[in-house]
Parts: C-alpha cells; sequence; structure tokens
C-alpha cells in the first residue's frame, strides 16, 4: 500500500467510525444504553445483559406483545361485557374509529384498532393497548350527535396512542417477564419458562383490567387523552364541541351517593370540562359540525333500545 | 500503472462503504400493511407487507417514510409502522453483530406471544377469545373510511376551516 492509500484508508475508516457514533446518537436512549457497555462485552453472557437492560420498563415492550396483552384483556372485558348484536351500528363506530385512526399520532398498531359496543346500559368507554376500543350502548345513548362519539372515540385512541394501558403494569411484573425471555440465548420459551411468563401474563393482565374497569386510569392520563382527542378529533374534521357536550351531560348525571362505573373510573366531569374549554380555545379556527353527520348519527341509532 | 488502479479500487471501496452506512433499513413492526402510492390511507395500495420485511427509507415527510422493498416496488408508508433497524451501522464489529442479531432473535421468538396466549386461554376460561376474534374480523376497507369521509365532509373532504 502506498502512503496515500494509507492515509486514504485511514479516513475511512475514520469516517466509518464518526458515522456509527452519530447514529449510535440518534437512537433512542434504550439504544445507546444497548450500546454502550454491554455491547463491549465478548461472551454470550453479553447478549443476555444487552436484553435485559434494554427491556427493563413498558416503553420496551413490543407492538406484537403489546397487542397479546390487549388481545387477554379484550377477552376479559368481553367475559365481562357481550358485544351488541347491531351490525350497522357496528360497522358504523369501526369506520368512524378507523377514520380517526388515520388522523391521531398512531395510525398504525400491531393488527389495527377494532372497535365494538357493548350490550349494557352502563355509559362506558375503553381501550385495551394495541387498539381494541370498547364503547358501552349505554354511552351511544348518551351522545346527541356523531361529533360526541366521535370525541369519544378519539378519546379512547388517544389512551391507545400514548399506550396507557401498558403504563399501568407493575414495573416489577415486566422486570420479571423480560428475566425470563431473557434469561437463555435459545430461541424458543421451555416449558418451565413458558409457565412462569404465563404467569406473569396473568399477573400483566389484572393490573390492565383492574385500572380499565375498575379503578380508572391516573387522572393525567385522562387529562392527556383529552387533549390527544380532541386534536385527533379535529384534524379529522370534526367540530371540538363534542367532548364538552358529552362532559356536561354527564356532570348532570352525576351521581350524589358514591362514585359507581364511569364515574369512579373517570376524573370529576367538571374538572374535565373546564381544562378541554381551555384547549379548544388554544385551536383557533376549527371545522364546524354539519347537519349532514348530524342525520346520519340519528339514523345508525334510532332503533336503539 | 499499477499504483492509480489499486488507488481506484480503494477509492471505489470506500464509496461502497459510504453507500452502505447512508443507506438506512427500516424494519415492519406492524403484522401486515400496506405500501401506498402517496403518503396518505387513501391512496392506492402498490404492496403488501409484513412484520420482519426490511425496507430502504428513501424519504421522510409529515410522519411517512417513502421506501423500497426488496422486490424493488416504491411507496409510502406511516412511520409508526416502521423501526429503524438497531445496530445496523455497528454490524461492522464482528462481536457487535454477534450479540445484536442473537439479542434480537431471541426477543423476537420469546415474550408474550401466541404461545403464551395459548396457555393462559386454556386455563381461563373467563376469557373470551373468540368474541376477540370476531371483533378483529371487523374492519372497514380504506374505500369504505374514504366513502364515510367523503359523506361527513371529513379529512380532506372538508370545507375551509
Amino acid at each position: 500500500m502506498t502512503a496515500r492509500a494509507k492515509v486514504l484508508a485511514s479516513i475511512a475508516v475514520a469516517a466509518t467510525v464518526a458515522l456509527a457514533g452519530c447514529q449510535a446518537i440518534k437512537q433512542g436512549a434504550a439504544d445507546i444504553i444497548a450500546s454502550t457497555g454491554k455491547v463491549s462485552q465478548g461472551d454470550a453472557q453479553a447478549i443476555v445483559k444487552t436484553a435485559e437492560v434494554v427491556r427493563s420498563t413498558f416503553a420496551e415492550i413490543t407492538e406484537e406483545e403489546e397487542y397479546y396483552i390487549g388481545r387477554a384483556t379484550a377477552a376479559l372485558i368481553l367475559g365481562k361485557y357481550r358485544p351488541y348484536r347491531n351490525e350497522a351500528l357496528n360497522a358504523y363506530v369501526n369506520t368512524m374509529g378507523t377514520a380517526l385512526s388515520y388522523y391521531s399520532d398512531r395510525p398504525e398498531t400491531y393488527a389495527g384498532y377494532h372497535f365494538l359496543v357493548l350490550d349494557t346500559d352502563e355509559v362506558n368507554a375503553m381501550a385495551a393497548p394495541g387498539g381494541f376500543i370498547f364503547v358501552t350502548k349505554g354511552l351511544v345513548k348518551r351522545c346527541g350527535d356523531e361529533e360526541t362519539l366521535a370525541a369519544i372515540l378519539a378519546h379512547e385512541i388517544g389512551h391507545v396512542a400514548a399506550r396507557h394501558g401498558l403504563q399501568s403494569i407493575k414495573k416489577s411484573r415486566l422486570i420479571d417477564a423480560f428475566k425470563v425471555i431473557g434469561s437463555e440465548a435459545s430461541q424458543r420459551l421451555d416449558s418451565e419458562e413458558l409457565t412462569k411468563l404465563t404467569g406473569i401474563f396473568e399477573g400483566v393482565l389484572g393490573d390492565v383490567v383492574e385500572t380499565l374497569v375498575e379503578r380508572g386510569y391516573d387522572r393525567k392520563f385522562e387529562y392527556e387523552a383529552d387533549k390527544l382527542g380532541l386534536t385527533f378529533a379535529v384534524r379529522t374534521g370534526y367540530a371540538p364541541g363534542g367532548l364538552a357536550e358529552f362532559l356536561v351531560g354527564m356532570e348532570e348525571r352525576k351521581p350524589s351517593g358514591p362514585a359507581a362505573g364511569w364515574f369512579k373510573t373517570h376524573p370529576s366531569p367538571a374538572d374535565r370540562l373546564a381544562r378541554v374549554k381551555t384547549e379548544t380555545a388554544a385551536l383557533g379556527a376549527a371545522p364546524a359540525k354539519l347537519d349532514v353527520r348530524t342525520a346520519r348519527f340519528a339514523q345508525t341509532v334510532k332503533n336503539l333500545r | 500503472m499499477k499504483k492509480p488502479a489499486r488507488l481506484t479500487f480503494l477509492i471505489t471501496a470506500v464509496l461502497a462503504v459510504f453507500v452502505f452506512l447512508l443507506a438506512e433499513t427500516v424494519v415492519v413492526k406492524i403484522k401486515t400493511t400496506s405500501l401506498r402510492r402517496d403518503p396518505k390511507f387513501t391512496a392506492p395500495i402498490v404492496a403488501a407487507i409484513k412484520a420482519g420485511d426490511s425496507l430502504e427509507k428513501l424519504e421522510a415527510r409529515d410522519g411517512w417514510v417513502k421506501v423500497k422493498t426488496k422486490a424493488g416496488v416504491v411507496g409510502w408508508l406511516h412511520s409508526t409502522a416502521v423501526e429503524a433497524k438497531k445496530l445496523d451501522l455497528l454490524a461492522m464489529d464482528k462481536t457487535m453483530k454477534t450479540q445484536a442479531s442473537a439479542g434480537e432473535v431471541a426477543l423476537a421468538a420469546k415474550g408474550f406471544n401466541k404461545q403464551v396466549e395459548d396457555k393462559y386461554r386454556a386455563g381461563n376460561a373467563a376469557a373470551d377469545f373468540a368474541a376477540v376474534d370476531a371483533m378483529e374480523k371487523v374492519k372497514p376497507t380504506p374505500a369504505e373510511v374514504e366513502a364515510f369521509m367523503k359523506d361527513g365532509k371529513l379529512g380532506e373532504f372538508g370545507g375551509s376551516r
């Protein structure tokens, strides 16, 4: 090699290393953790270490895992409530929800968004991880127009987009799960690992279902979903008043006794209303409510019993 | 002229390394989706893609990425459907490559997956998975969603604000 070639080769190596460094910086914080320290270990143990270090919080749950957590959560909800048999209403809710998802911050989830009306007069809406969204027949009956139902669906899409369901999982369970998953370099779970992981899965579902059905999200997540929902609905072309209208109606029906159902799992409608009004004002110009949408909503829900 | 020939080879090699490094690869992280002609969900579909597919990223715009498939088909997909290929550039270091690929494989095959669902399902009769399967089957087509938006004057069919 000539001296010049050697210089050129050195530049190439230096540039390559620099580029690789840049890329590492561009990657998320978790990746940086993975690429520093742990990756310098040369033995097979490092694989395990890397896996453990990379995966320690809800943010490292893969899309596929989120889907399986969401499916089982939905299965438990459907063990408690039956689907409302009304094909036209179900198609309407799914089409509207999908349109809203297109304009959300997370239009693509592992197996897409799916919506279902539950056959109960309770007023409630729930979003399982990955995009399984439920609204009750009682809630649909409380909605006066398409803008209101769209606001509810957009709020639930907000919970999915921000991965709120996954954040209700106890951290210790995730640490246990990632230990099992990263325990060996083998590619499949052996039967002992499968039993252990299924046990942890059951605990994970307990955390999520308890939050969705019994306890409710932390109020900061509800406020965040309100804000995201408002943004997604307006982006889709809906007038921003839908959520406010729903909340006013709920405030009027507020029970005087101990809170149950929706009132137990959500912050007070008055609190949310105040925030939603401020956020709506900040939007400036927004789409108007159109009769064509109100008319098709009325047509779809006219036979609800 | 031996020396210039060698130099040309070296420059070509250096350039090749650079091109390799600059070509950004993204990996599909959702089960299935469509590659579209334009950056919007109602645009015509040009190819079907699935989880794990590697795509060459050509351009990014408003939350969408323009990509090229291994078969050479170019189209758009939403950025939430893909993730940057991890440790791609660091793979130059052989040790790292071994770790990354082995680790990724292990993570891909092990986790909360079908195998875990089946085991859970066997022991939990209260969970109604059949109803979830039915729920998943209801999926409006992009054309139906577009018609819904058009009728309701939503999205790109909306009036002035």
